[in-house]
């Protein structure tokens, strides 16, 4: 599965123009319906469906970042996002009086980030000794190591029952957790997330990121330290994982082992292969088509006939088919049927874009 | 059509380019894989812009020496000085930003980038803010030295394309760009011309004899026609070891350099 | 290894001591001081023959799993699926024929046709697609839990054992020795259990044979070498990959049984042994039995050491082996660099 990227080149100067004016059309439809979402949405939509997806996206995303940008398939994004999350938890004021330490949510947020990379660098660290497919095994083990560590661990993770009654600071007298402030909210930094992956990506950090996937030997002749910019790239996308996770403990208001465990970790790989790894929009999407799928499915299944528990039989057949029959996933059948109608509409120029 | 090359200017690294003695030295290289020697005991010095031909049939152990020189291998004996300093030990890339630079004789490109991009790493990886986040502006130093080496090696016209996407030859001359990236000092051509048409060869002596003449090069080359019309000095290698050093028309008329090379079944 | 220690005196030395001092522990009856501060004897021995064993019973698991990874390159993180899958067939199978026995090569059979079936319908269609591979295998370990939750519910089932295999048998290893009457009061242990190491040690012992001292064996070692190499050699290498694959499904298939046994089957326990594969052959090194063993051994004693002095973070010392052995020996302990 080559994963190439797309990303737009240096701009000729012929076609300098302001920024807004280089985005694209449906974009700006996009943003209309994201940002207006809330004046037909009712709340179920806007804070399960729509909230989830997000989260879930910036938490692919991460993944996204470290495996179309660099190579990396990490298995470890949840978990980063889980450390985050529990640490707001542990640091901040939660049910479980006796752990959470009850600090200020100004201190709290920030060393939530700031662990949650030390955890996310460390553990990059770990995973680069090694290359290619052997990343998926480590990051795997870490992550199990880390949920049965919290499963165990009472004094600190307060083991199986985790924490509940997590919630967001009352920041300017809004209640971040009613559906429309958590939509805007998790909409913003999803927003913020993904605008930094894609202006990251064309940074010098960002190419020389692609350049490692590419061919690490000979961005290691080109003077470069690859496995430092491995590691640097495991610090970066710990930031979306974070961010991600942090959001789903105040939306849940609770996080425990499970939040983390194997399966949720498994989730975010197939969210991000189902979008497409090779763009930073994939992740969203395979997390929205997720979602639909998860509270959808039992009144499909119902249809059928089925219990509502074999959701995750169509998610396993449905992840499947796409690693099977579409490898880039749903963003690679997209480019690949506009390919296919740009052929046919200029049949004079026969070259394959 | 050629107009010389303009080297980017130097954006990180000091430059001595005045530096007493040679360019590289190597003094009794020898490189065991196993029990067998693919090169052993090769001293040679080239000089500050000098530039070199090293010719021997397959398995003459040229790619072993390129690999040395550049820091792939660690030569089991030996000592490599460039420009004085001791680097022997030094990683690939502490030579790299030393000057050293080389191309691969199967090209080893960043498919999933364009062209530009390609040459903007290779010249950021010898400069600083290897790790920056914030995009180059348009006007910036890099980004314009990037563009003028692809200017260099005749790609302006597929600046934007992927390189997974170029023809055989264009990579091939990309990988030329790259080398000559940053402020190289010293440059190991490796088969350059390897599976080009007569056009392209044509191509590729225009922008090795329009080089800035204070870099010098080593390469390695099977076709006579190219290497013996680029360089001023010539070392031939058989079974590892260098067995006559020379000028390239002395090299040419040399009757056993003939029988051993010329008729020794290269391609 | 007259070599090895006369270059490394003092490392051999050293070793020499911790190997009197770890047989002492185990043979000769503990002083009250020793007890005072470890526990009784019978603890520690059973803390590591319990480690012994799971280590038996990892290696059953891990075994396949690196000889599909060293000759394919295929990470099959449904590995742990085919495991969990022959336990609950052979769970039906020997509650319905009411032969413990039977079950093995019934499972051995059925769960090894389905590598194969896996092999050469999906895996060999994308021959060198590294990634895909393992994007696939865990499709099929999703789709397998959920059928097998379908098929045989939440609940935990365990496979009882033939009568002559249960209770427990004499060791003649010291446990304790009765201060007033003088007598030796010898070690038991769950005799089926000891059985399970021996059928480990004997399954271990037969794959090294068969890959040192036979034709075929020869193949799987060039091939884990060098593939390409074999692959233009003529030999129909899909015939032995499907064999390969074949074979370490089966014995991951018969491991559920013996974890069925011992322990119990439940959803999760494919994961739990999945993971505990990819410990196992991350520290053994990857495609070496030997590794697989000696990873097994090492995970296995840890994991129950660390279960019965320090619960609460017996998963970290496992975890700190790994990262480890990662720091300093990527490769693991007996793999190949490549």
């Amino acid at each position: 599965m080559a994963m190439t990227d797309q990303a737009p080149r240096f701009v000729n100067r012929a076609d300098q123009k302001l920024w807004f004016e280089r985005i694209p059309a449906p974009w700006w439809a996009l943003a209309v319906v994201l940002v207006f979402l809330p004046v037909v949405a009712n709340s179920f939509w806007l804070f399960q469906v729509m909230g989830w997806t997000f989260i879930l996206g910036m938490i692919g995303l991460s993944l996204m970042f470290l495996a179309g940008y660099g190579g990396m398939v990490s298995l470890l994004q949840m978990t980063v996002a889980g450390v985050a999350g529990y640490m707001v938890a542990i640091l901040g004021t939660s049910g479980t009086v006796t752990v959470s330490l009850g600090l200020v949510w100004w201190i709290v947020i920030p060393a939530a980030f700031l662990i949650a990379a030390l955890f996310a660098t460390i553990s990059g660290a770990l995973a680069v000794r090694t290359e290619g497919i052997y990343t998926i095994m480590i990051t795997l083990a870490i992550a199990a190591a880390f949920f049965y560590f919290t499963r165990q661990n009472y004094t600190i993770f307060n083991g199986y029952s985790g924490f509940n009654l997590v919630l967001p600071p009352q920041l300017f007298g809004v209640n971040w957790r009613e559906p429309v402030p958590f939509y805007y909210l998790s909409l913003v930094l999803a927003a913020l997330s993904y605008g930094a992956v894609v202006y990251v990506s064309r940074s010098p950090f960002g190419l020389a990121l692609q350049g490692v996937r590419d061919n690490p030997r000979r961005m290691a002749a080109l003077g470069f330290n690859v496995t430092a910019h491995r590691v640097a790239a495991y610090a970066l996308a710990s930031v979306f994982a974070s961010a991600g996770g942090i959001l789903l403990v105040w939306q849940n208001a609770q996080i425990a082992p499970g939040t983390i465990g194997m399966s949720a970790a498994i989730d975010v790989l197939v969210v991000a292969v189902v979008g497409g790894m090779r763009r930073p929009l994939g992740p969203f999407i395979g997390a929205f088509i997720y979602v639909l799928l998860q509270v959808f499915s039992p009144d499909i299944l119902g249809f059928f006939g089925f219990s509502a528990e074999r959701f995750k039989l169509i998610i396993g057949l449905g992840f499947l088919a796409v690693v099977l029959f579409s490898p880039d996933g749903v963003l690679g059948l997209w480019d690949r049927w506009r390919a296919r109608r740009r052929q046919q509409g200029g049949q004079a120029g026969g070259g394959v874009a | 059509m050629n107009a010389p090359v303009t080297p980017p200017r130097p954006v990180a690294l000091g430059q001595s380019h005045v530096s007493a003695g040679n360019a590289l030295e190597l003094r009794g290289i020898t490189k065991m894989f196993g029990a067998l020697a693919a090169i052993s005991d090769v001293t040679l010095s080239v000089r500050p812009g000098e530039r070199r031909a090293v010719l021997g049939s397959n398995g003459a152990g040229k790619t072993t020496l390129f690999n040395c020189i550049t820091g792939d291998f660690l030569p089991t004996t030996g000592l490599i000085r460039f420009f004085g300093e001791d680097v022997t030990t030094f990683p690939p890339h502490e030579r790299i930003r030393r000057g050293l630079r080389r191309t691969y004789q199967i090209s080893s490109l960043f498919a999933g980038l364009s062209v530009i991009d390609n040459v903007y790493l290779a010249c950021r990886g010898v400069s600083r803010n290897r790790f920056s986040l914030i995009r180059p502006r348009r006007d910036d130093a890099l980004v314009h030295a990037a563009e003028t080496l692809v200017e260099a090696v005749h790609l302006t016209a597929e600046k934007d394309r992927l390189v997974g996407e170029l023809a055989y030859g264009q990579q091939r001359q990309l990988e030329i760009a790259l080398a000559l990236s940053g402020a190289p000092r010293f440059i190991l051509f490796d088969e350059p011309a390897a599976g080009l048409s007569p056009t392209e060869r044509r191509d590729l002596v225009s922008i090795l004899t329009t080089l800035p003449t204070h870099i010098g090069y080593i390469i390695i080359e099977h076709d006579m026609d190219v290497a013996l019309r680029v360089v001023e000095s010539v070392t031939m290698m058989h079974n590892g070891r260098i067995f006559k050093e020379g000028r390239p028309e002395e090299i040419e008329d040399d009757p056993e350099v003939q029988e051993l090379y010329l008729g020794g079944g290269h391609e | 290894m007259d070599d090895i220690i006369k270059r490394n005196p003092l490392r051999s030395l050293i070793i020499a001591i911790l190997i009197a001092v770890f047989l002492w522990l185990v043979f000769a009856p503990w002083p009250p001081e020793l007890v005072a501060k470890w526990g009784r004897k019978q603890i520690f021995l059973n803390a590591l023959l319990g480690g012994i064993t799971l280590g038996a019973l990892y290696f059953l698991v891990a075994a396949g799993f690196t000889l599909i990874f060293g000759l394919m390159r295929v990470v099959n993180l449904a590995h742990g699926s085919l495991f969990l899958l022959g336990g609950y067939l052979g769970y039906e199978i020997s509650s319905l024929t009411g032969s413990w026995f039977i079950a093995f090569p019934v499972v051995f059979l059925v769960v090894g046709l389905l590598g194969l079936l896996m092999q050469r319908f999906i895996f060999s269609k994308m021959e060198g697609e590294e990634l895909r591979q393992t994007l696939v295998s865990i499709g099929i370990s999703i789709v397998l839990a959920d059928l097998m939750l379908w098929l045989w519910g939440g609940q935990s089932y365990s496979i009882l054992a033939p009568g002559f295999l249960t209770g427990p048998m004499e060791l003649p290893i010291i446990n304790s020795i009765n201060a007033s009457t003088g007598a030796t009061n010898w070690l038991r242990y769950p005799a089926v259990r000891v059985w399970i190491l021996i059928a480990a040690i004997v399954i271990g012992v037969a794959m090294w044979l068969v890959l040192n001292r036979t034709a075929l064996g020869m193949l799987i070692r060039a091939g884990v070498d060098d593939r390409e190499m074999l692959a233009a050699s003529g030999v129909r290498i899909q015939l032995v990959f499907l064999a390969v694959f074949g074979f370490g499904a089966g014995l991951a298939g018969m491991a559920g049984i013996i974890g069925g046994t011992f322990q119990s089957l439940s959803p999760g326990e494919d994961t739990r042994f999945l993971l505990a594969s990819l410990v196992v052959v991350i520290v053994g090194g990857m495609g070496s039995i030997v590794g697989a063993a000696i990873g097994s051994l090492i995970i296995g004693v840890t994991e129950q050491m660390g279960f019965v002095y320090a619960p609460t973070y017996s998963v970290v010392f496992t975890f700190l082996i790994m990262a480890a052995v990662l720091a300093f020996r990527p490769q693991g302990l007996l793999g190949a660099r490549r």
